[in-house]
């Protein structure tokens, strides 16, 4: 059973900083994640719990020099809903288009989607394509510090992040996309709506002429965190997009990942579906 | 005065009457319940897939404050085996067979402190070899999961004296065989042009009722058990209780609160109940035990797993010549109805179209799986599924229009099959057309088929399939009956007590519906009464299709006397004769004009209150002209048949795998349509189970374990997937059904798999032979066959 002594509602960032910075605790945002694992057995709860939900600084949606700083409390429903998300990164609003259902969407949180980490994290592929970074925020010697890290950095393994535990996530700031950016979002399960990612896939670049620059291409639970797929945005770059180079960086996508088998997919399966939709979604960016 | 039309309810769309409660979120299922000093029961379960129990010790839990007993198998040394086949003890003496196995439980003042406690309960196990293939449980040096001469646990150090010797156990890991003929396979054979062959596997799944199992048990003062229970079966379930418990039949009394659901699920008794029982009997008081949704996927049964090899024939101009069936039941530790199922599957090969020359044989084998139950369709998916598939591979084989080559060989009525079953209504031919008129089937079979090569990434294809069910109950039991109790108040407001259960199904209204179209009332004048042993009278329970049918027709019969009394009283009243009076609308009327000539309250208390002082009170038993198959599983085992054809319309993206249903049409031989929603409802969820079985379920067991007991992993159809349902109701007016409607509860599960399979092949000319189609296999096939 969960041995906790304290539960935190804290008003402000500064207030959670400090409960933090004074001993181990469990943080709650939505809690989809959280009381699943917690019922599973998967996690331990800390002595302390700090409901992160009443600290308001933590949830809206800004634009500040061209970046989206997205709160972390903002949950995948409000992204949907959100008008600036729509015209400066709209690969998450889609990807948040796919997100679970809207009973979940209304309680899930887009920090607490990257703090879990898990490879089929349906926000990580878009941010990471978008080449987002995470703000945290910490209160080691009384004062509120932050500090910034590229997402990719920020992740290192499956529910395994670069955050220190008197550290929480503050803001994710994403950079909008360019007016001749093109993007594409992916997501395969067993059906439709309501599924965890057997494989996913984000692709964001600026199209000239037929011509792809800037590639980026991030693929989620094929890997133990989500990664770019260099080797195939490499043979895309400066390209123009014919049925030889969209064959290649298929090719290329699907020998670079190693994927695992689990009850979702074999890793065979993994693997030609990351073939077949990333070409699936050239040909479609090169038909637009 | 105002002339009263005769009206009639029956056709109509009636909203159930339990839907304001449900809707609302008023209904008090097992969960909602709670009884003074009610104590909560949970259950410590082996997390082994097969080993000895060497040592179990309670003491730790025991001493856990706010724990009231911890029972193991050493506490209840008197327990017996239950199940199908008598070969599961409840709690485990000294081997488990399966990660589900209960090892002990424990009573205590709330849910969390039991669980608490079950961490504390310490056992110690060495593990045995592991069987999870039957196939390889078929070997002859094959461990043994229940080897003999011992009892339910295969060892003889839980044969204390005094204790009952449980199961006898068995020499090999055959639990069940079924062996079934008819005519001559091999003159079958001889006389055929051709003959195809294929193994079908058929996987796992489970019903996911919206409720979990649950169960609250008391003993009063007296020693009497009253069950509060979620059970499809109360009085099946009020004798085998009995003499698990060792006690008088007349001490215990079921109560069903409303049941979330049942699909065949709630048909056994499972270790959870007596356990519970334990517990109240230890603690002298009443004890809960509700399910997790966890353990309900880890603990209550699955759909039969079963490897099918079947052999058809047939000859050039496509005649039907043989068909012989030989399949794997994959057991499970222990025996529930599944291994049953071959009794509606070898209908299914014999019957659901005209074939002289049959064999069907199963084995059912013991392997350290989960074991299966009874399951809406009962056999008939996976049977359905095989013999539809080959169907459309023999048309496709001679160069027929899989639709004329099953009309060619559909049953007509009239027909009396070698096995001995009677159509006297069969739809099946008119469902063929309509289904396939509907579904456009054979235009777009032959219009897909021809884009089967050509290039793209998604292809479309049309596939039918049909299917025969019992419709009239099923006799299995020495009765198939249910009885009723009809009473009428001072008011005219009628109490029907009816054996029949409410499991969702929606009988309480169709039952109440059939009464007031005998005694000329609204709906709201009827209130229905069906869930306590100690008032209702008899009835086999809810399973075969059969409530509607036999509890229509019981509750007619009750209503008919009831009617016949009141115009027998109205005829002395009113001087005119019986049959020239008529009930509409609360009043008693003349027949030919629409007079209304009395007040049916009136009437009623005018018998009440008069010298001879009378009340309207009724009881009726049906049971239905059925037969009892003989030692051949031959004869006539139900009252009427039902008959179904679907056209599923799939889409297949080539690219992944995924097939998205676009469209059903169904055509339904029903006998008769008395509740038009109820029927829909029935029909259209129907439909998505059987989505659900062809595309997306299934329970993952690895080497014993279940890998997805959560909805998260095992996936059942969401909204946006549910295809558009074209219905057509055929009304074959069953003369024996009530107002000639036959059963339909499990109809339109039983061939959505069968057709979806013939659709995939249309729209890409590979033919899967295993369930489900998600996109990894299907994806998998494609690339297989390039
Ligand atoms: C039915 C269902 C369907 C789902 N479908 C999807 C899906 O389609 N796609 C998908 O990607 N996910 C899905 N999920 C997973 C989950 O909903 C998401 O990961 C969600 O974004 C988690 O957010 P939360 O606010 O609920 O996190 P919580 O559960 O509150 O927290 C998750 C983790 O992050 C930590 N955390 C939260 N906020 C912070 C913070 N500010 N600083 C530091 N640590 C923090 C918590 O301590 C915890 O470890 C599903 C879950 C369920 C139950």
């Amino acid at each position: 059973m969960a041995e906790i002594e304290r539960v935190l509602a804290p008003a402000s960032l500064d207030e959670a900083a400090e409960a933090l910075a004074a001993g181990e605790a469990t943080l709650l945002a939505g809690g989809t994640d959280l009381m699943p694992a917690s019922h599973a057995g998967k996690v331990r709860f800390a002595p302390m719990l700090i409901n992160l939900r009443r600290i308001a600084e933590l949830s809206g949606i800004a634009v500040e020099d061209g970046e989206l700083r997205i709160g972390t409390l903002v949950t995948i429903a409000e992204l949907l809903g959100d008008e600036a998300v729509r015209e400066r990164c709209p690969i998450l609003a889609e990807a948040a288009d796919h997100f679970a259902s809207p009973q979940i969407r209304n309680a899930a949180t887009i920090g607490g989607n990257l703090c879990n980490a898990s490879p089929a994290g349906d926000m990580l592929v878009p941010l990471l394509a978008a080449g987002a970074r995470v703000e945290l925020a910490s209160k080691p010697d009384g004062t509120l510090v932050r500090r910034v890290l590229p997402l990719e950095e920020f992740l290192v393994g499956p529910g395994r992040t670069r955050r220190r535990p008197d550290e929480l996530l503050a803001t994710v700031r994403v950079p909008a996309a360019a007016p001749d950016a093109i993007w594409r979002f992916f997501k395969s399960g067993t059906r439709p709506a309501l599924d965890i990612s057997a494989v996913s896939i984000g692709l964001l670049a600026r199209k000239a002429g037929n011509a792809l620059h800037e590639v980026r291409i991030a693929l989620g639970a094929v890997a133990p965190t989500v990664v770019r797929a260099r080797a195939a945005e490499a043979t895309l770059e400066g390209r123009v997009l014919n049925p030889e180079t969209m064959e290649a960086a298929a090719c290329a996508a699907r020998d670079e990942v190693h994927p695992i088998s689990d009850v979702r997919a074999s890793a065979w399966y993994r693997k030609e579906l990351i073939h077949n939709m990333l070409r699936r979604m050239l040909s479609d960016v090169a038909e637009t | 005065m105002q002339i009263i039309a005769r009206e009639t309810l029956i056709g109509k769309r009636i909203a159930k009457l339990d839907a304001p409660e449900k809707a609302s979120g008023k209904t008090r299922y097992i969960h909602d319940l709670d009884l003074p000093g009610q104590l909560y029961g949970k259950i410590l379960r082996s997390g082994r897939v097969h080993a000895k129990i060497l040592r179990i010790d309670t003491s730790k839990a025991k001493a856990l404050p706010g724990v009231h007993a911890v029972i193991t198998a050493a506490d209840v040394p008197w327990q017996r085996p239950i199940g199908v086949a008598r070969d599961h003890l409840p709690l485990k003496t000294d081997r488990v067979r399966s990660p589900r196995d209960e090892i002990a439980a424990v009573a205590a003042q709330s849910e969390e402190i039991a669980q608490a406690a079950l961490r504390l309960i310490e056992v110690e196990y060495e593990d045995l070899p592991v069987l999870t293939d039957p196939l390889d449980a078929l070997a002859p040096d094959a461990p043994l999961i229940h080897p003999e001469p011992h009892g339910a646990d295969g060892g003889t150090e839980h044969l204390k004296p005094g204790a009952p010797v449980a199961y006898s156990g068995r020499p090999d890991n055959l639990a069940m065989t079924f062996d079934y003929e008819q005519g001559d396979v091999a003159r079958g054979e001889a006389d055929s042009d051709l003959v195809v062959e294929d193994t079908f596997r058929l996987h796992y799944v489970t019903h996911c009722c919206m409720g979990v199992s649950g169960i609250i048990a008391e003993f009063d003062s007296s020693g009497n058990l009253t069950m509060y229970s979620n059970t499809q079966v109360p009085f099946l379930h009020k004798r085998e209780f009995a003499e698990i418990l060792g006690m008088d039949p007349a001490r215990i009394r079921i109560i069903q609160p409303p049941i979330g659901g049942g699909f065949g699920s709630k048909l056994d008794i499972y270790p959870f109940e007596p356990i519970c029982v334990f517990l109240a009997r230890a603690t002298g008081r009443p004890v809960k035990l509700v399910f997790s949704r966890e353990e309900e996927f880890l603990a209550s049964p699955t759909r039969q797993p079963v490897i099918l090899k079947l052999r058809s024939g047939c000859r050039r101009d496509g005649t039907l010549t043989f068909r012989a069936v030989e399949t794997i039941h994959d057991n499970g530790a222990y025996t529930s109805w599944g291994a049953t199922t071959p009794f509606v599957m070898m209908q299914t090969v014999s019957s659901l179209y005209r074939v002289p020359h049959c064999s069907y044989h199963t084995k059912a084998v013991y392997t350290n799986n989960p074991y299966a139950g009874s399951f809406r369709g009962y056999g008939n998916l996976q049977a359905t599924f095989a013999v539809e598939s080959h169907m459309d591979r023999m048309a496709d084989a001679l160069g027929i229009d899989p639709l004329e080559f099953r009309l060619k060989n559909a049953q007509d009525p009239g027909e009396v099959t070698p096995q001995g079953m009677q159509f006297k209504t069969c739809g099946l031919k008119e469902c063929l057309k309509s289904a396939a008129e509907l579904g456009d089937y054979q235009a777009k079979r032959r219009a897909y088929a021809a884009l089967q090569a050509e290039p793209g990434r998604f292809k479309r294809g049309v596939g039918l399939a049909s299917m025969l069910h019992v419709g009239g109950g099923a006799k299995i039991y020495p009765s198939d009956g249910c009885g009723t109790i009809l009473k009428m108040d001072d008011f005219g407001a009628v109490t029907l007590i009816t054996g029949a259960s409410e499991i969702g199904q929606g009988s309480e209204t169709v039952l109440a519906q059939l009464v007031c179209e005998e005694l000329g009332l609204p709906l709201s004048a009827v209130r229905v009464v069906n869930n306590d042993t100690e008032i209702t009278p008899w009835d086999v329970g809810v399973h075969a299709s059969r409530t509607t049918f036999i509890g229509g027709n019981s509750a007619i019969g009750a209503a008919r006397k009831a009617r016949a009394k009141i115009l027998d009283a109205a005829a002395k009243q009113t001087g005119l004769p019986a049959q020239a009076l008529d009930l509409r609308a609360g009043q008693i009327v003349e027949e030919r004009s629409g007079n209304p000539l009395l007040s049916l309250a009136k009437l009623i208390r005018s018998l009440h209150f008069s010298d001879k002082a009378e009340l309207v009170m009724t009881t009726h038993y049906y049971e239905p002209p059925s037969h009892h198959q003989d030692r051949q599983f031959k004869g006539d085992v139900s009252a009427a048949y039902a008959w179904a054809s679907q056209v599923v319309e799939v889409e297949v993206d080539t690219e992944t795998g995924a097939v998205r249903l676009l469209k059903v049409s169904g055509a339904h031989d029903v006998g008769r349509v008395l509740n038009r929603l109820g029927i829909e409802g029935q029909i259209e969820g129907g439909i998505v189970m059987g989505q659900g079985y062809a595309l997306t379920e299934e329970l993952i067991v690895e080497q014993g374990r279940i890998r997805n007991p959560a909805f998260r992993d095992y996936k059942l159809v969401t909204a946006p997937e549910i295809p558009e349902i074209a219905v057509r109701f055929v009304e074959t007016l069953d003369g024996e059904g009530p107002q000639g409607a036959k059963g339909v509860g499990e109809a339109p599960a039983i061939c959505i798999a069968a057709a979806t399979a013939n659709a995939i092949e249309n729209a890409t000319g590979v033919r899967i032979l295993a369930l489900p189609f998600t996109p990894e296999k299907v994806y998998r096939a494609l690339r297989e066959e390039r």
